[in-house]
């Protein structure tokens, strides 16, 4: 099953299987983040505002504007 | 000498080993055109030395910011001033794949680099290890292993970099990135047309032509051409570039890494508390509470003793020296000027202190995090908290924070409303009016004055949040917003980055702040000193002689013509002048000429009432409240400071950029006069308004 980040709840791991825009994948591809990059929603911050996501062991902070680009593949 | 560049992510403790390699032997300026931190320093390399330049932290050399923009204008230009003759590439080898893409970026550039694989300290602690032989192989560069914290094996970091420059290696046969059929034909188009050498600089002009500042207008017309001519499509090239590399050395560094197993970490553990919905917020605001007490409870101490040095140093020049302009100039224009500056040391020092300790830790990060979709409300981006907060110090350093902003728009509005934040100037003004208006009464636990403090301070905040949510709706903006944040482990903090930091910060304001408080404070010396045709001589005549008709003792004979000299003086006419336009808002021509003077720096309002009520030396709140007290409308007999006029004068401050310093600063972040013209006079409507209302309504 694959669906957006901004979609899931907090705890969810899964393996990104694509972007949905390419401008959000030039930027978060060039801070590590990849299709086959492990995801893991840390935290979502309350009234639709950031996500906390572990990506391969780095934490990054996104909005859910970009969160809504990242599709997981979920397990 | 020669030049080496230090490159690397955000977050690679890059600063770390800029520090210990060049300890205080640094300097601090801006890259040419952009207010992007340039720091320089000089290098001890055995025999010889070098110029070590730190590159601003980048990602890639596709910028996100103007932090990335300034490295691939280096290192994308052979003729650029900073070009290095090697670089030193610092990667965090506790995410070694990450920081790979700069990497190979800066190699297919054709640029002689020693890889160094900092952190060896925490990789250890994780069970982590790499094969720095093994990588030294694959990627054909020397690789070190070392940890900028401990400090432990720099020394084989300064031996690679001392043969590296010694015998640069032949370049690269091979790149790193294969290039597609799409980029190999715009690469050779490029090669030809405007002659350069290097393919992967070729590609990257492709990709940048509109952004590099070093380019001629007729050169990127002609890369735009060949760029619609072959239908290069720029993002979808990037992507897929990147791609490459990370499928090419995503299995090198496989080979070379012993990897632990992922595990909760320590990080996580307080991440669980710190990010958490409930429990974030109130941290963060007890946080900057206890920072906001902590920059006023410890920094009075030794401003007191700052203010209280400088006044006796200031009336011991006045009695050693005989008695004439030059004594005046030194004790009333230079030295009263220095002591206005030296005095916020201790308040900026501690403000940074607290704001790097927190930065270091890697707490800023979350705190921007968790303030985004508040600041989105307004326009802002979580990272403008950082700039808010450390508005409450000073303008100056807060707009220059706001360079990590990507967002043209967003950074544009968080320069545009921090100097309404109250910054550490308005205090002595706030201090000396509060005492007027609000008697010093305890309500519960709350002191009645503190209150008013506070009071000032929101009306601030909310001007400032109120003025973002205006220009959202003006401002219009093409560039996507995003956050995109690192979040980096939480570390012990590296002291001696703290305490460079802090010795930077200071000393910037003292030299550029400072240079033009002690310029203004001259000028008004002058101002005060001298008046027009033989006014002078005539206040000092009239005033004997009523001295005389009087009675009057010796030091009450000499405040009645300093008085009277400074009504006849150039100031004394220029506030006269500004009379009848402040005359609605309850001021007299002497605060008039305050408000003229606290433009080159809130906090000389206080030296300035010193000066025109003629107390001489003594800088003294106490005695200048007492001054004021007195002070009576010279046709009405009335009372000049009401509480409705102090008021007035209090909403004046909170709202007014009276600050040269800041105009200064904004004109050069955002590239023209336009901005900080537009801010100055919204600001000061806001302002007159504000005092207006608050005059007319309470006299």
């Amino acid at each position: 099953m694959s669906s957006a980040v901004s979609v899931l709840k907090e705890g969810i791991t899964g393996k990104i299987s694509h972007f949905t825009s390419d401008e959000v994948a030039g930027k978060l591809l060039t801070m590590g983040v990849l299709p086959g990059s492990r995801v893991q929603i840390v935290r979502i911050a309350p009234f639709k505002g950031g996500y906390y996501l572990k990506i391969d062991g780095i934490n990054l902070a996104v909005r859910q504007q970009e969160a809504s680009s990242i599709v997981l593949e979920i397990a | 000498m020669k030049t080496i560049a230090l490159a690397g992510n955000p977050n690679s403790g890059k600063s770390s080993v800029f520090n210990q390699l060049t300890g205080l032997r640094q300097k601090v300026a801006n890259f040419p055109g952009v207010t992007v931190e340039k720091k320089t320093g000089v290098c001890r390399l055995g025999e010889q030395e070098v110029l070590l330049v730190d590159l601003p932290g980048a990602y890639s050399l596709y910028p996100n910011s103007s932090d990335e923009q300034v490295v691939l204008n280096i290192l994308a230009n052979p003729g650029d001033e900073n070009y290095p003759d090697a670089l030193v590439y610092i990667a965090d080898q506790t995410h070694l794949e990450k920081h790979f893409l700069l990497l190979t970026q800066i190699l297919d550039l054709g640029i002689p680099c020693v890889l160094g694989l900092n952190m060896a300290d925490m990789a250890e602690k994780q069970g982590l290890r790499v094969d720095t032989a093994g990588l030294s192989r694959l990627l054909k560069i020397p690789v070190v292993n070392f940890s900028a914290r401990l400090g432990t094996n720099l020394d084989s970091l300064k031996t690679e970099m001392a043969s590296l420059l010694a015998s640069p290696p032949p370049a690269r046969q091979e790149a790193f990135h294969n290039s597609s059929e799409a980029e190999a034909r715009i690469i050779s188009r490029i090669q030809q047309d405007l002659g350069v050498e290097n393919p992967y600089r070729a590609l990257l002009l492709a990709h940048h032509a509109d952004k590099y500042p070093f380019l001629s207008q007729e050169d990127k017309q002609h890369l735009a051409r060949i760029c619609q001519e072959e239908k290069f499509q720029r993002t979808r090239q990037q992507i897929a570039e990147t791609l490459k590399r990370y499928e090419r050395f995503t299995p090198l560094l496989r080979q070379c890494l012993v990897e632990s197993q992922e595990r909760v970490t320590f990080t996580d553990r307080v991440d669980s508390v710190l990010t958490h919905r409930l429990w974030a917020p109130v941290i963060f605001f007890t946080l900057m509470f206890l920072v906001f007490q902590a920059v006023f409870a410890w920094a009075e101490a030794p401003m007191n003793w700052i203010e209280q040095s400088f006044g006796s140093l200031g009336s011991y020049v006045k009695e050693t020296l005989p008695d004439g302009w030059l004594a005046q100039l030194l004790a009333d224009g230079i030295i009263a000027g220095l002591g206005g500056i030296v005095v916020f040391v201790p308040q900026i020092g501690i403000l940074f202190l607290i704001i790097t300790i927190l930065e270091e830790i890697g707490y800023m990060s979350r705190a921007a995090f968790i303030s985004d979709r508040l600041m989105q409300q307004f326009g802002m981006n979580g990272r403008s908290v950082i700039a808010l907060v450390s508005g409450g110090a000073c303008a100056i350093p807060a707009i220059m924070s706001t360079r990590t902003i990507g967002n043209w728009k967003e950074r544009l509005t968080t320069i545009l409303v921090t100097p309404f934040i109250s910054c550490s100037a308005r205090i002595p003004v706030y201090a000396v009016l509060i005492g007027f208006v609000v008697p010093p009464t305890q309500v519960g636990i709350f002191n009645l004055q503190g209150l008013a403090f506070m009071g000032l301070y929101l009306l601030g905040i909310v001007a400032a949040l109120g003025s973002a949510w205006a220009f959202k709706k003006i401002l219009r903006s093409e560039d996507p917003s995003w956050l995109m944040l690192e979040l980096p482990p939480y570390r012990w903090p590296v002291w001696r980055n703290v305490w460079l930091t802090v010795y930077e910060k200071v000393s910037s304001f003292v030299l550029e702040a400072g240079k033009v408080i002690l310029l203004i404070s001259i000028i008004l010396w002058a101002l005060a000193s001298f008046g027009p045709g033989e006014g002078m001589t005539r206040a000092s005549e009239e005033a004997a002689l009523q001295a005389r008709q009087n009675n009057l003792e010796v030091a009450q004979a000499a405040d009645l013509e300093a008085a009277l000299r400074m009504e006849a003086s150039y100031a004394g006419h220029l506030g006269k002048v500004m009379e009848p336009f402040i005359e609605p808002l309850g001021f007299d021509w002497k605060i008039g000429i305050a408000l003229l003077t606290s433009f080159a720096a809130r906090e000389v309002f206080v030296g300035t009432m010193a000066t025109l009520y003629s107390i001489g030396s003594t800088d003294e709140e106490a005695t200048i409240k007492e001054q004021m007290a007195q002070a009576v409308h010279p046709e009405t007999g009335l009372k000049v400071y009401t509480p409705a006029a102090s008021l007035s004068l209090l909403i004046f401050y909170v709202f007014a950029l009276q600050c040269m310093s800041t105009l200064a600063v904004v004109k050069r972040e955002t590239g023209s006069w336009k901005w900080p013209l537009l801010q100055f006079f919204f600001m000061g409507t806001l302002a007159y308004l504000g005092s207006l209302a608050a005059y007319q309504l309470l006299s």
